[in-house]
């Protein structure tokens, strides 16, 4: 009893040691804070990929390779639900006679797009992509005015006056201030057979009207690709093919049996377009496609993870230089405690309680102010933005409604026992030099 | 009779470098219930060494401390701090109070030695109520919740002493109580520790400087070079009797 006791009097009686506890509860309320929002954003943006993508896709078929014999080869697979074929090309989007701004042009998965005129054109069967994607939900998006909606949802990419239809994205729509029925001009290349067996690039231009807006939750996605027809992009790239396909967007059946499926889909692929021994098409799936995405934040996630850590050490440092004082200010109580019937080795640990109770309460209040920080890190934002005009986080950025969070309870009980353990070692520091003080030299002394 | 505490052919020395520098060469002592005895002797004679080790803070070189006639200077640290625990309460010339206690914390700390902090928890009320007890048996009923930087000398010498005494220990050991404080003071510490001997029967050893207190307890005994030179009955003076009573 006495020890505990003791250590949470000397600790009352030195506010400083208040400097420790308070480095502990920092650093573990930046550890939960940073790492829940980190895995927030991190859950947000697999939900915004995979809500804007198929559940897996073959790309990079071949030039040769024909939609009805792929659709038949991936159907035989029981975990396949639905399928859509999609032509993938690329182009200038502009009205007729406007010429484009300067680049630059960010990649085709990249988090935000849409800012610029190059773009990517996919070429789909609404049928069957409304089968096999979140089609119909992108068209029926809350977030699109009743003025920019497809009027025909049913038959959104139907020709207006013997004009094939374009469908772009909302957040382009409105900056450009595009409205249904505008005339719009792509203008790409296309590639033919040339002089020597090569082949050589043709100017391409097809005269398109704007069909309406749709929006998915990846911003990259909606920002950096239109929808056109598909048999709108088979006329004009591949005039002499008749079913050709470049991608396949495919739904399947059960989401756990994913990756199974993919490398069972990926030998199926192989064996549908297989020319001179060789099989072409990548099988992916909609986590392996955006891998590098997701894999850039879990690798700032666990870079920052890293730096805080150092923080809880740089505090522990701070918590050790405080013990440390209190053992050289305390030794002299050794003495009189081993009188009174304590081990040397066990009023020792008086100062370990005390270091003990410093990361306890630290390691208490980091937890309990960093999880109510990140339930409420929304509305701290917004109070930050309201009182000082500072943005702290940019929920543009990654297309966010509101700052996300995700508090996982492994990583709070690991930042729990990282703490403590820190604090049981720096503690025991001090404390094994107040072991190894003679008490009968506190007794003689002053 | 058997001694509540006893010394038999006691040394001790210490190594300073590769040299042995023995303070105590063999001293037999007993201490009996009830009986006050004055160890006296110069300083570096080996006083506080020998206190140090009846009172189990210390082991011997050689010999035995025995209580109640068992040997006790082999036993356990843990063993050996239970009986100190139990049995002896120490009083020393600084007090050695904790400075970031109350005089009432001060001497609760003696019964929160021995138990958990569940075990304490059930029987809070009782201990302070026995330490608010103590403390005013030794004059300090209005100063319980002083700091030891807020009472004078004598009063932190008188919380020492109801530290001491809480546990209710057999054997109580002095060492110079009255050395740092001034002689009106000192007088009333004296009285104070030699009533309380009487009323609770202690066996009370008391290492001083002081001829004059020596004189009032029931023997002295001289220490020189680590050696006892002579025991003999002490002069009870005629006050002690009256006070007594």
């Amino acid at each position: 009893m006495y020890r505990l006791f003791l250590a949470i009097r000397y600790l009352l009686t030195r506010p400083i040691n208040l400097l420790g506890m308070g480095g502990i509860a920092i650093s573990v309320w930046a550890l939960v804070v940073v790492v829940s929002l980190f895995s927030g954003v991190m859950a947000v943006i697999e939900r915004h990929v995979q809500e804007a993508g198929a559940d897996l896709m073959v790309t990079g078929l071949p030039e040769w390779a024909e939609w009805s014999r792929v659709d038949s080869a991936l159907g035989d697979d029981p975990n396949v639900a639905a399928t859509a074929p999609r032509l993938l090309h690329y182009g200038l989007l502009l009205r007729p006679g406007e010429r484009p701004p300067t680049p630059p042009l960010p990649g085709r998965s990249a988090l935000n797009g849409g800012d610029q005129p190059f773009l990517f054109v996919l070429g789909i069967d609404p049928d069957k992509e409304r089968e096999a994607t979140e089609f119909e939900r992108w068209l029926g998006s809350a977030d699109i005015p009743p003025a920019l909606r497809v009027p025909d949802p049913d038959a959104p990419l139907a020709d207006r006056d013997g004009t094939p239809t374009v469908l772009v994205g909302l957040d382009r729509m409105q900056r450009e201030g595009y409205a249904i029925g505008d005339r719009l001009r792509l203008t790409t290349a296309r590639l033919v057979p040339g002089e020597g067996g090569g082949k050589t690039p043709v100017r391409l231009e097809l005269d398109l009207v704007v069909g309406g807006a749709y929006r998915t939750s990846h911003g990259g996605f909606t920002g950096n690709n239109v929808f056109v027809a598909y048999s709108t992009l088979a006329r004009a790239l591949f005039p002499d093919r008749g079913d050709p396909v470049q991608e396949v967007a495919v739904r399947v059946h059960d989401q756990t049996q994913l990756d199974a499926t993919a490398e069972r889909l990926q030998r199926t692929v192989h064996r549908a377009v297989e020319r001179d021994g060789l099989g072409f098409g990548q099988v992916e799936t909609w986590r392996q496609r955006n891998g590098q995405m997701l894999a850039n934040v879990a690798h700032q996630r666990t870079l920052l993870k890293i730096v805080l850590i150092v923080i809880l050490v740089v505090a522990a440092f701070l918590m050790l230089a405080t013990l440390s004082m209190t053992v050289t200010e305390k030794i002299a109580d050794i003495g009189i405690l081993t009188a009174m019937g304590g081990t040397p080795g066990g009023v020792t640990l008086v100062f370990l309680a005390s270091g003990l109770v410093i990361t306890f309460v630290g390691v208490l209040l980091g937890l309990t102010t960093g999880v109510l920080t990140s339930v409420y890190l929304e509305e701290i934002r917004q109070g930050v933005l309201w009182a000082f005009g500072v943005d702290l986080f940019r929920l543009d950025t990654y297309n966010l409604t509101r700052v996300p969070y995700l508090i996982e309870p492994i990583w709070l009980l690991q930042v729990t026992l990282m703490a403590l353990v820190t604090g049981l070692v720096v503690s025991a520091i001090p404390a094994l030099r107040a072991a190894r003080h003679d008490p009968l030299v506190s007794l003689r002394g002053v | 009779m058997t001694a509540v505490l006893q010394a038999r052919a006691i040394t001790k020395s210490y190594a300073i470098g590769k040299r042995e520098i023995p303070v105590l060469r063999g001293v037999d002592l007993d201490l009996h219930a009830g009986e006050k005895v004055a160890l006296l002797g110069a300083s570096g004679a080996g006083k506080s060494t020998l206190l140090h080790l009846l009172g189990l803070l210390d082991r011997p070189t050689a010999g035995e401390v025995r209580y109640d006639g068992r040997p006790v200077q082999d036993l356990s640290v843990a063993e050996r701090a239970l009986l100190r625990h139990r049995q002896v309460g120490f009083v020393f010339q600084f007090y050695h109070l904790i400075p970031e206690l109350t005089a009432l914390q001060n001497v609760l700390l003696a019964r929160m030695m021995g138990t958990t902090v569940f075990g304490y928890w059930r029987q809070r009320r009782r201990a302070r109520s026995a330490g608010v007890a103590m403390l005013e048996q030794v004059g300090l009923g209005e100063r319980l919740h002083h700091r030891p930087a807020e009472l004078s000398g004598g009063e932190r010498q008188r919380v020492a002493i109801a530290r001491a005494l809480l546990a209710e220990p057999r054997v109580l050991l002095a060492d110079e109580p009255t050395g740092n404080l001034d002689s009106e003071t000192a007088q009333g510490v004296v009285e104070l520790m030699f009533s309380i001997q009487r009323e609770r029967d202690l066996a009370f050893l008391l290492v001083t400087h002081d001829e004059q207190l020596a004189a009032r307890c029931d023997r002295i005994v001289r220490m020189k070079d680590g050696t006892i030179q002579g025991s003999r009955p002490g002069d009870v003076q005629p006050e002690d009797s009256a006070q007594a009573d």
